[in-house]
């Protein structure tokens, strides 16, 4: 337990510390900043008014849209959607290097003598969700400070959702984090696990949606893939959203289960 | 409690079986040495004492536990080949980390990697990182990271090769220093190095555990290696042969001989191999009691 939460705080300290990490972290900020100040600055504005709410509805349907407009904070329902479709894609490319070019560089067999590999297994899955934690707080903390700056009031409400928010995307990125702890064990650098993550995905898509077409019977099965319910989250709010959370949960569950086997009886 | 015991063990990759069958039983002492050709097997055998490869079948316990089992965290340490420390940061950094996950407190951490690094010259450089290291220092280092916390059983896998020899000797000594505590398993080419360091040599070879030789066994007194500088080899053989107690003399290298006699009396072969020489002038280079690590193994 200490071991795990010693390596977990070493890999906080490698992104955060290191040159490396820095320009990673420059440069997802540089993204934010852009949508930040581009569309959820710009859309909150048109979904406050009542025409482009009636546009918005005329054209998807009343049901598809209907929690968007419920927010209290205009630019934390364009953030929620935002956030939902870019931080799993960032998850994949953050938490690819969990294992890989420490496997191959040979530096894991100085741990394994010292700590147990579920620790390191562990310990590297939660320092990868630390990290991932603190960047959505960041860029909902920047998303606040937005909204409190058009209007001062919405400060109170602004951090209550900011908060659900927050909650409910690192629920999000579980499962993503924990399918890339695996993949990276496998893979033999970052890029080849991105690779890997990249193939699954596109893999079981085209599957699930040939079994939905063929087989609806079994087309339960797409609550497989992480990030299935994240098309449906999108038209939920606060506490709403975590009508989902038991998917991702399940899902890390059991991601985290295998990868405990696989990392104890890999070779390394 | 043996230290290592190995049992029927065996390991294939694929079609390849890189070590076959191996039995073994070690205990806790001086040095042991590994030695073998390439491709024998012996990085094969350390991975599985250490944990990094599972048996395909067979037994291995350390100290009376499997490898990677809990009870041998910090106790087992490895210098491993090939391993490179993370890049990223500094090697002081990465010490105190082991350190810490070895039980220590950060500050004990941090005079335990100084201790370890000073052992082998490099408290210097504990600030640099990895890649500045020159290949020889990057060795010391983890050999260095090796000693954090006085584990009790420490396997070097050709801990000298790539040092330059004064830093070579430096490790050689430091072995030798330690071994009170620590059981040390050295895998190593240079059989002078290991005539010199260790009680026990075993032989593998094609995956096969095929000797295990002790250096300090009763046979040694049998035998004397004498190593001339100059002279007629002939002339020597046959010098040598009419000499009291003489069973045999064999040529074994340019101008190195074996002697073997029954000889009870200390120093009688001795001073007459002196008095042949005075009466030939011939110049030697070395006698030395018993037989090289070399003639034992592949003789």
């Amino acid at each position: 337990m200490r071991n795990m939460l010693l390596l977990a705080q070493f890999e906080v300290k490698k992104m955060l510390f290191n040159p490396r990490g820095v320009i990673a972290l420059a440069a997802f900020s540089l993204v934010w900043l852009l949508i930040l100040l581009y569309p959820i600055r710009g859309a909150s504005e048109f979904l406050i008014s009542p025409d482009y709410k009636a546009l918005i509805e005329g054209l998807f349907g009343p049901e598809v849209v209907s929690e968007l407009f419920k927010w209290s904070v205009a630019e934390l329902a364009i953030y929620w959607i935002a956030a939902l479709y870019l931080f799993p894609l960032f998850s994949i490319f953050i938490a690819a290097d969990q294992f890989s070019s420490d496997k191959a560089r040979g530096t894991f067999r100085f741990l394994t003598l010292r700590a147990s590999r579920e620790s390191i297994f562990f310990g590297r899955f939660i320092g990868h969700m630390t990290i991932q934690t603190i960047l959505v707080s960041l860029t909902v903390l920047a998303t606040i400070v937005l909204a409190v700056s058009r209007e001062a009031t919405l400060l109170m409400p602004a951090i209550g959702s900011g908060a659900l928010v927050i909650v409910n995307l690192v629920i999000v990125l579980l499962p993503y984090t924990a399918l890339m702890a695996i993949l990276s064990l496998y893979a033999n650098s970052a890029r080849q696990a991105t690779i890997y993550a990249i193939l699954i995905w596109a893999a079981m898509s085209i599957t699930i949606a040939i079994i939905n077409n063929y087989l609806p019977i079994i087309s339960e099965l797409k609550w497989i893939l992480p990030g299935s319910q994240i098309s449906l989250m999108i038209n939920t709010q606060g506490l709403g959203s975590f009508a989902y959370a038991p998917v991702a949960l399940l899902q890390t569950l059991v991601l985290l289960l295998l990868g405990r086997i696989y990392i104890k009886r890999s070779a390394i | 409690m043996r230290l290592i015991e190995c049992k029927d063990l065996s390991k294939s990759y694929g079609s390849k079986q890189a070590l076959k069958q191996v039995d073994l039983t070690l205990d806790a002492g001086a040095p042991i040495a590994l030695v073998g050709p390439n491709g024998a097997g012996k990085t094969t055998l350390f991975s599985l004492l250490c944990g990094y490869i599972t048996p395909t079948t067979g037994e291995v316990s350390l100290l009376g536990h499997k490898p990677g089992d809990a009870a041998l965290l910090g106790r087992v340490a490895s210098l491993p080949q090939d391993a490179t420390l993370d890049p990223n940061f500094d090697i002081l950094t990465q010490l105190i980390l082991f350190g810490t996950l070895q039980g220590f407190s950060k500050k004990e951490a941090k005079s335990e990697a100084l201790r370890v690094l000073s052992l082998v010259d490099l408290a210097g450089s504990a600030s640099q990182k990895p890649k500045s290291l020159s290949h020889g220092m990057a060795k010391r280092v983890a050999i260095a990271q090796s000693l954090i916390g006085s584990p009790e059983i420490v396997l070097l896998d050709e801990p000298t090769a790539g040092l330059d020899p004064a830093n070579a000797k430096k490790i050689r000594e430091l072995v030798r220093e330690l071994s009170s505590k620590t059981t040390f398993i050295i895998s190593s080419h240079n059989l002078d190095e290991l005539e010199k360091l260790c009680g026990q040599v075993l032989y593998l070879e094609l995956g096969q555990l095929t000797q295990s030789v002790s250096m300090d066994d009763s046979q040694q007194s049998q035998y004397l290696t004498l190593t001339m500088q100059q002279c007629d080899s002939e002339k020597l053989l046959n010098g040598v042969m009419e000499l009291a107690d003489i069973s045999s003399i064999e040529k074994k290298q340019h101008n190195e001989f074996l002697i073997k006699h029954n000889s009870e009396e200390d120093y009688a072969i001795e001073s007459a191999l002196f008095t042949l020489f005075k009466q030939n002038s011939w110049q030697y280079k070395a006698i030395l009691k018993g037989r090289t690590l070399e003639d034992k193994l592949f003789s």
